[in-house]
């Protein structure tokens, strides 16, 4: 049993070696068509798993940056998370601003909240020494930033509460900036210029790398909202002002969000006929957002690449029927001195998926040169990740065998006497 | 060596059939839902679909084997549609209305290759 066993295994290897000698062959033999018909091969992999691999990556990063903002946090603002053309920005407008004073009736009167901190943006110039950078967002948050904000913080520590209520000119910065200002020194201790104020830097934020939504701490600065007062005025609208809300854990932002309704609704003396004047965001809000808008560029760029497979398809079995025409002679000879049926089907099934596999790989390959190239240049991450490298491969070899496979077999069918008489 | 076996009409009806859901199926490999359900699970379904392609091209040509494989894609592609909860009774329903005709005219197959 173990040596029929041995004999039918030796069988099959002698059967794909044989085969895959014959493909290899046949193809350098011919590399000019070889090469022109694996190119409609490399295009469809090439597109359908860049498109793949980008909107992979897309994904990644923002489901980082979403997580970054915090997902079981609340916050309350004027406007929604809306976007579209239906956007009722006049009506949202007229809305009051959200201020300092609802975060203190938050924090004592919200159950489900674990943490809240009221939160405003500006922009600044940042100076140390020679050094200069214009433009850099400067995050004003309350004492409780560090309980509803997902951060690290790489050197150093975070406000403590006496430098948060007193308003001192303290300040965490991001690690392009830490950089950037302290290339040779410890940030740590050394004081910066923000907007011409001296502020002592007491802590760098980890690395986070480029966010989709923009809100990579990598190039923001943290100051106590006591402190940021004496910088800008932190009733301006325009700084969008907001209430970070953490949810108590065990419960849903819904539970939060229900409670929060009837809190702001009382602290803003809304009568029950009256519209909620103010927007209680979440981080889902966007997600949504965006997972359709993927969606849609996925179904797009799956149908593009799907159609430069087929083509590339019909391209292998259009060189496969020109083989076999070509051979016939040989598959006349062969069959003759006893080849069998299934020897000649796998040889030409095998050059197909052959043919095929040579073109995804380069596809493959090119799509992972881009990905070292652009992920240096653009400063987002993109990865070829494993699934995609596995369709890549699972998408060559189905063409492969689905475009070889009735040419094979009609070559593994032709009458020996007549395919030898053949020219 | 053709297989010199009429090919009954609707056999020919079942495979131009078969043929367009391959077509669909083909695209449906690479497309993101079938993609969403694992790593592997495109490469099992691109398995199946190759081999559901092949099983037609043996019925169209009258080959006993193109019944036998067709029954078995039919069989593991449903297994696997279980586990992912992906079960379709429209696609149960086409399989069994396409094996229907195949085994009715099994007989009248070809044995060999």
């Amino acid at each position: 049993m173990h040596g029929i066993k041995n004999k039918i295994l030796k069988i099959v290897f002698n059967l794909i070696g044989e085969s895959i000698s014959f493909a290899v062959n046949s193809l350098v033999a011919n590399k000019l068509r070889t090469i022109l018909s694996l190119l409609g091969i490399t295009i469809g992999i090439f597109a359908i798993i860049i498109v793949f691999t980008v909107l992979d990556s897309l994904e990644l990063n923002l489901r980082k940056s979403v997580e970054s903002l915090g997902d079981n946090v609340v916050f309350v603002q004027k406007e929604p998370w809306q976007f579209g053309p239906d956007y009722p920005w006049w009506k949202y407008e007229k809305r009051p601003s959200i201020d300092f004073p609802v975060l203190d009736k938050i924090i004592k009167n919200c159950n489900s909240a674990s943490a809240a901190a009221f939160v405003i943006f500006s922009s600044v110039t940042v100076k140390h020494g020679s050094s200069s950078i214009e433009n850099v967002t400067v995050v004003c948050g309350s004492q409780q930033y560090d309980k509803v904000k997902n951060f690290e913080i790489a050197e150093g520590r975070y406000f403590n509460d006496i430098e948060s209520s007193s308003g001192r000119p303290v300040a965490i910065i991001g690690d392009v900036l830490a950089s950037t200002l302290f290339p040779f020194e410890n940030p740590v201790g050394q004081t910066i210029k923000v907007n011409g104020a001296k502020v002592v830097v007491v802590g760098v934020f980890k690395k986070e790398g480029e966010s989709i939504l923009g809100n990579s701490s990598d190039t923001q600065v943290l100051v106590p909202i006591n402190y940021a007062r004496t910088l800008v005025d932190i009733h301006d609208e325009n700084l969008n002002p907001q209430i970070m809300v953490r949810a108590k854990p065990g419960l849903t932002n819904d539970d939060l969000i229900s409670e929060l309704t009837g809190l702001m609704r009382s602290i803003h003396k809304l009568k029950p006929r009256n519209e909620d004047d103010f927007a209680l965001n979440q981080t889902s809000l966007i997600s949504t957002q965006f997972d359709s808008l993927f969606g849609v560029i996925g179904i797009v760029g799956w149908v593009i690449g799907g159609f430069s497979i087929l083509v590339g398809g019909f391209g292998i079995a259009n060189i496969m029927f020109v083989s076999v025409k070509e051979r016939t002679n040989i598959i006349g000879i062969q069959k003759s001195l006893g080849a069998k049926n299934y020897f000649i089907l796998s040889q030409f099934l095998f050059e197909a998926v052959f043919l095929s596999l040579i073109g995804g790989v380069i596809g493959l390959l090119i799509v992972y040169l881009i990905t070292l190239v652009a992920g240096d240049s653009i400063g987002m991450e993109i990865v070829l990740s494993k699934s995609n490298v596995i369709l890549g491969f699972t998408i060559s070899i189905l063409i492969g065998v689905v475009s070889g496979f009735v040419p094979a077999y009609g070559a593994s069918q032709l009458d020996p006497v007549e395919a030898i008489r053949s020219n | 060596m053709q297989s010199t076996v009429k090919r009954p009409k609707i056999l020919k009806i079942v495979c131009i059939l078969g043929f367009f859901s391959i077509v669909f199926s083909f695209l449906a490999v690479f497309s993101p839902s079938v993609k969403r359900m694992g790593d592997w699970y495109p490469a099992l379904f691109g398995l199946i679909v190759a081999a559901s392609f092949i099983s037609y091209i043996g019925v169209w040509h009258m080959k006993r084997w193109g019944v036998q494989l067709f029954i078995v894609t039919f069989f593991v592609k449903e297994i696997l549609a279980v586990s992912v909860s992906d079960f379709s009774i429209a696609g149960i329903l086409f399989s069994v209305l396409c094996i229907f005709p195949m085994l009715l005219f099994y007989n009248r197959m070809d044995l060999n290759l």
